[in-house]
């Protein structure tokens, strides 16, 4: 008997054991508070610096850096999260990992001003755009090289865009988006130095474009020879690292895969600092490869990494410990993302003559008043401070908050109004019952499905809160997160959905890449996607559909920003005037760093590294 | 040579086995409802012309017969084709495989060395305190969820700073010296292996300790007790030998586990190994990939219930290849 009490004891004790060295002390309490980020974390604030001085040296023309002068050394830890690259042929990488890890490496004639979004000279010195709008003539800088040593001419750029780009090798992406009106511009090489590209008309996005990345001529010309299949396996992941040939600030030294990818510095890059050290300062850039964000955040707490992206639940701990620990927190400001939902306004019938939207709920989703209900209805505030727990802002228009085409009147918005919302149901001929659910004009019950990617837990909660605001009004929402394949399916094939809690990737510098979600012919025209002989007869298009058709074309040939400005403006207030997308938040892009990293300077478009060559260790 | 009959005649056996999981993985691959295109078709700068091209070089366009005959033809080819980023899947694999199999070579070596002994240990300790103290703590191990478990050494690592968080090596690893190298291994597989060892040990342990004990009851071996035989004798060369048997089936288990039974940890831990992979690979519906590590999980466990079935025979003398 008493053998078996000791036994019970050492197990309880053992337990007990086990428990508070589990607990002790792991996470500090800490409130939450929903204006979290008007408190405490202060917007980056750090002051456009305008174009690089050429200064040049021993015949090359360097760029001189603008942070201060720091010193040689050191490794830098970011991670990457998910599989890690695919290939470090950035020519032919189709997502996103691969494309920023091979960016690293490669650097192409302009790049975009990380504080103004302004396009600048990166390789290229000047460009000289003629009266026409149609004729850019590019002049490189001189003596630059290749981390093999070889010099970068107007050869190499002829050779990326005409073979590699024109040609279609690898991802196409670049090549898809250059087209316009189904032709290529042309382009020539004047000089060793001097190219010129021709657009077949203004194309205002074009100049931007040519920030794509340059290829080394004597190292891919005999790849591009033997033929596409050749070219995609080229510089594949298990290619010596010392093979391949960058332009950019670091080259590659090793690639563990599914652990991390390590770059060392070109000491061949093309820019210097104040006294004429080449840069980058640091020897290493070290990418992990992580699995998850769980492991991510452990990585950063174990000191493995130097710089993490904060998410919305960590951010009061992370703030918390901030005054005790060795990294600093930076608010970067809104992310370029969008999240929104969308009624279906599709009116058409499918081949079978079946309705893809019942005719009843047509009705009510292509009835103005009823999106503008739901749109007042939506408590946009509530979501930023219990799902994003504050890090977050409300969001009213079609260009994200850091866009620089974002127009400034919408982006204030309005709060909710329920009231407001139930005087335009009423207008509509919506009336409640004694119980409290809507009808329509004729008596029907207003009952819809809203969906949305199951997994995304932010997507899920935010679906579960509009449906009780919705069910304010009366509206009955059976919300339903479906498999993300299954949704893309339906978005995009069968059509056969009423409401959907959806997100895009936009482009802060440029709204033309959403073209596709406007035109009303684009393939992500989600809200009435035409396919078939739809496409072609739009027989149906509402007028608002048509005047952003027009908008979208002509935006993209005018050069001047101002102008152009100005009819950006209008599609956004065309897209909140008739709510095809009611968009309701953006998430604030919040990072900690260590604080021995000097010259830091992040900015909402640029991020935290878009000048990582100046970067030191002090 | 009735052993090389028996081995052709189990071969043959499995290639029916292989050919029903081949078909039905395809297929319940194939028919739910993931389309490996979906995350392109959400992106505004891929053009339906790319779509397109992308079907065809994934053979998507086929219908669902043709393209498992396809993979069919070029499996027994020996070619497990290309994923759908791409790359061949046989060099994805190449690169995972090594680390799954250091993995979980280890920790089977480490759990045969210590669950063996430590179950004939328990056996002739029976009801003692040590018998005791050893099953309540493999009690935990087999209760714990090896998920979570290695959730609270991962918190442990990063508190104590003891032990790096997840992978294998570390970032200057291929600046070391050989001595380093081999530390830098130990240091990342510590925690994994523990998990995986703890986890084992205890299923091992138990049933090495079971199976002892029932023999121990025997007649047998009260009869080798009654002619005077030493102890050691009639344990080690009598009963362990016939408890034994057992577990040797079990070997065949294990070497089936070799690669796809650290999934969970590997995940968690961050390793390089093949759980990762596939798990993507699922998720992605990344069908090459997804079925050369399924008939691969197959083919391993074919093989292994072979090995100790042949091991059976060398143990056992009565044990018949018929």
């Amino acid at each position: 008997m008493t053998k078996k009490v000791i036994y019970i004891l050492l197990i309880l004790g053992f337990f007990v054991f086990a428990a508070t060295s589990c607990l002790h002390k792991d996470i500090p309490e800490v409130e939450i508070n929903s204006n979290l980020t008007q408190n405490f974390v202060q917007e980056h604030i750090s002051h456009a610096k305008g174009k690089y001085e050429l200064i040049e040296i021993n015949g090359i023309e360097y760029f001189r850096s603008r942070g201060n002068t720091g010193k040689y050394g050191g490794t830098l830890s970011n991670s990457t999260i998910g599989e890690g690259p695919k290939t470090f042929n950035i020519w032919n990488s189709k997502d996103n990992t691969s494309s920023s890890l091979a960016g690293i490496m490669f650097e192409g004639m302009f790049t975009s001003d990380p504080h103004t979004g302004e396009v600048i000279p990166k390789l290229a010195k000047k460009v000289e755009i003629d009266s026409t709008g149609k004729k850019y003539t590019i002049t490189l800088r001189k003596g630059l090289k290749w981390s093999d040593g070889k010099e970068i001419t107007a050869d190499d750029v002829e050779f990326t865009y005409n073979t590699i780009i024109k040609q279609g090798y690898g991802d196409t992406s670049t090549r898809d988006v250059m087209t316009v009106d189904g032709q290529m511009p042309e382009c020539v090489k004047l000089d060793k130095y001097t190219i010129r590209f021709t657009t077949p008309k203004p194309f205002a996005p074009f100049l931007r474009m040519l920030g794509f990345a340059i290829a080394p001529k004597h190292i891919m010309k005999s790849v591009t020879d033997k033929g596409k299949e050749e070219f995609n396996r080229f510089w594949g992941v298990t290619t010596n690292p010392k093979e391949i040939v960058t332009n950019g600030a670091f080259k590659l030294k090793e690639y563990v895969p599914a652990q991390r990818v390590i770059f060392e510095r070109n000491p061949n890059y093309s820019m210097v600092d104040s006294k004429n050290n080449v840069l980058p300062y640091l020897d290493k850039y070290v990418v992990y490869i992580v699995g998850d964000l769980n492991n991510q955040v452990l990585k950063f707490e174990a000191g493995e990494l130097d710089i993490l992206p904060v998410r919305g639940n960590q951010v009061a701990r992370f703030k918390s410990l901030e005054k005790n620990s060795d990294y600093k927190m930076y608010n970067l400001g809104a992310g370029d993302g969008t999240t929104f939902v969308s009624f279906n306004l599709n009116r058409r019938q499918n081949e079978k003559g079946k309705y893809y939207v019942n005719p009843i709920k047509q009705k009510w989703f292509n009835d103005d008043n009823f999106r503008k209900a739901v749109d007042y209805a939506i408590d946009r505030d509530f979501i930023v401070a219990n799902i994003l727990n504050g890090v977050g802002m409300p969001l009213y228009t079609a260009e994200g908050l850091s866009s620089i085409f974002l127009n400034e009147n919408l982006a204030k918005g309005h709060p909710k109004d329920i009231n407001f919302a139930r005087k335009l149901l009423e207008e509509s001929g919506f009336y409640t019952d004694e119980k409290g659910i809507l009808h329509d004009k004729e008596g029907n019950i207003v009952e819809f499905t809203l969906m949305t990617n199951a997994g995304n837990i932010e997507r899920e909660s935010i679906g579960v809160m509009i449906k009780e605001d919705l069910a304010e009004l009366g509206m009955k929402v059976n919300f339903k997160p479906i498999e993300f394949n299954v949704l893309v399916g339906k978005l995009t094939g069968s059509l056969d959905w009423d409401a959907i809690i959806m997100g895009l990737t936009g482009s802060s510098l440029e709204p033309n890449n959403g073209a596709n979600v406007w035109y009303s012919y684009g393939s992500l025209h989600m809200f009435n996607l035409r396919q078939g002989k739809d496409a072609t007869n739009k027989v149906d298009l509402r007028i608002w559909e048509k005047k952003l058709d027009e908008l979208f074309a002509k935006g993209a040939t005018i050069l001047d920003f101002s102008e152009r400005k100005k009819i950006y403006d209008e599609y956004q207030q065309i897209v909140y005037d008739n709510r095809p997308f009611i968009y309701l938040y953006t998430p604030l892009n919040i990072y900690a760093v260590r604080t021995k990293f000097k010259n830091l300077d992040p900015t909402s478009l640029g991020g935290v590294l878009h000048n990582l060559e100046e970067i030191y260790i002090e | 040579m009735s052993v090389l009959v028996y081995i052709i005649k189990r071969i043959l056996n499995a290639i029916p086995i292989l050919f029903i999981v081949s078909l039905i993985s395809f297929f319940i691959i194939r028919l739910s409802p993931i389309d490996p295109l979906s995350e392109l078709k959400l992106n505004p700068a891929i053009s339906p012309q790319t779509l397109e091209a992308e079907k065809i070089r994934l053979g998507l366009d086929l219908p669902l017969y043709k393209q498992y005959l396809r993979w069919g033809g070029n499996f027994l080819k020996g070619d497990l084709g290309v994923s759908t980023s791409g790359e061949l899947v046989a060099d994805r694999l190449k690169e995972r495989i090594p680390n799954t199999l250091l993995l979980t070579g280890i920790t089977i070596i480490l759990t045969w060395l210590v669950g063996i002994p430590l179950g004939i240990y328990a056996a002739l300790n029976w009801r003692k305190p040590a018998d005791r103290i050893i099953t309540v703590f493999t009690s935990i191990g087999m209760a714990v969820p090896s998920f979570f478990y290695a959730l609270l050494l991962l918190v442990l690592a990063v508190k104590t700073g003891w032990f790096p968080i997840g992978g294998l090596t570390s970032f200057n690893f291929s600046q070391m010296n050989l001595f380093h190298k081999i530390f830098d291994i130990i240091h990342h597989l510590f925690l994994p292996v523990l998990v995986l060892f703890t986890l084992s040990l205890a299923g091992l342990q138990r049933q090495m300790r079971g199976n002892l004990l029932d023999v121990l009851e025997s007649d047998y071996i009260k009869l080798a007790r009654a002619k005077g035989l030493s102890e050691n004798k009639v344990i080690y060369k009598h009963a362990v030998r016939n408890a034994i048997n057992p577990m040797v089936t079990l070997i065949g288990f294990e070497f089936a586990g070799l690669l796809s039974g650290a999934a969970l940890t590997e995940y968690v831990f961050q390793y390089p190994g093949l759980g990762r992979l596939v798990l993507e690979a699922v998720m992605k519906s990344d069908i090459n990939l997804v079925m050369a590590s399924l008939m691969i999980g197959s083919i391993m466990l074919v093989i292994g219930n072979l090995i100790a079935d042949i091991l059976l025979k060398i143990v056992d003398p009565r044990v018949t290849m018929e």
